[in-house]
């Protein structure tokens, strides 16, 4: 058995061997199948719940993974923020001295997210520009009326 | 409506998501379709051999002990009920079942068929190259209850007759 703490390795070496076998687009192939698959329960808490599906999804996820976050709901305004101050995934993979992350690991959570939410009438807006220090930030807007995506 | 706001750090909570089996177990499924079966083993066999060269060399040098150690505390982690029965030369892990799969059944995830692979070719691949020889020996699908047999080769007819 790989044990789930070990996992974030597992899937980073996993997008390499993708990487090898098909080059980049054989990966984000890959976090596109997952997001269609495996987000679902994001997809149907946001439908339900609208941004406070985004609140106790990740309220879920961040804390198992124990993360060091600051998360933000304000649904007056139709905002939903994650200030990520280090994330578990990638702080792990940086940890490891006998591995290399995957190059563009980090890509995998905005196509994964952006896929489930601007269908559902959402902006989705990340900030990978530090994820090299596992720093991040998304967020998301409820789209306001009048305004679409092509 | 007020804002709300969750602050936490790393320290606050343990770090175990069990939903990362089923990502994982989506993962080898999606390999399988698109790629055939046989990736699903060579992408094992390539995370075990780099992911677990530490524990490799660790095979090398201290023995079966090393792999002993990893599985009691990878299943102590997992929360996974296991009984060892251990010698130099022999070592035999019976799972009762498996937590990775026990997760997945109980919060509605597909388990991949292939599953089972994620114990033997990275069992295998742990120990190639060494001493020793993985052998899944059984395997129960619906629970992953299994039982795990590592034998030094030039024992290997012995340790069968004694099992």
């Amino acid at each position: 058995m790989i044990s789930c703490t070990e996992f974030i390795p597992a899937y980073s070496e996993l997008f390499k061997f993708l990487q090898k076998r098909g080059g980049k687009d054989a990966v984000v192939a890959f976090w596109e199948y997952l997001s269609d698959n495996f987000l679902t329960n994001l997809q149907e808490l946001v439908e339900k719940k609208g941004l406070r599906g985004c609140w106790e999804y990740w309220s879920h996820t961040l804390n198992e993974e124990a993360a060091d976050f600051t998360m933000e709901l304000d649904e007056g305004v139709g905002e939903f923020k994650i200030i990520m101050n280090h994330c578990p995934s990638k702080g792990c993979l940086l940890e490891y001295k006998h591995i290399e992350p995957y190059p563009h690991y980090c890509e995998h959570c905005d196509v994964l997210y952006r896929r489930v939410l601007e269908p559902l009438g959402y902006e989705y807006h990340a900030d990978l520009s530090h994820c090299d220090k596992a720093k991040c930030s998304i967020l998301v807007k409820r789209r306001k009326a009048g305004k679409s995506i092509s | 409506m007020a804002k709300q706001v969750m602050k936490r750090r790393a320290a606050d909570n343990q770090y175990l998501h069990k939903d990362f089996h089923g990502a994982l177990s989506a993962g080898l499924d999606y390999l399988a379709e698109h790629y055939g079966r046989q990736a699903v083993r060579d992408y094992l066999r390539l995370f075990a051999l780099t992911f677990y060269a530490p524990l490799r060399e660790q095979l090398q040098r201290r023995g079966l002990v090393a792999l002993k150690e990893h599985f009691e505390e990878i299943y102590r982690i997992e929360g996974g009920h296991i009984g060892i029965d251990f010698s130099e030369n022999r070592m035999i892990i019976s799972v009762e079942a498996c937590p990775a799969v026990m997760h997945m059944r109980e919060h509605g995830y597909e388990v991949s068929p292939l599953f089972n692979e994620t114990t033997k070719t990275v069992n295998e691949a742990i120990c190639e190259g060494s001493e020793f020889t993985a052998e899944l020996v059984e395997y129960d699908a619906e629970t992953g209850r299994s039982v795990q047999r590592f034998v030094r080769r030039e024992s290997t007819t012995e340790s069968v007759k004694n099992t």
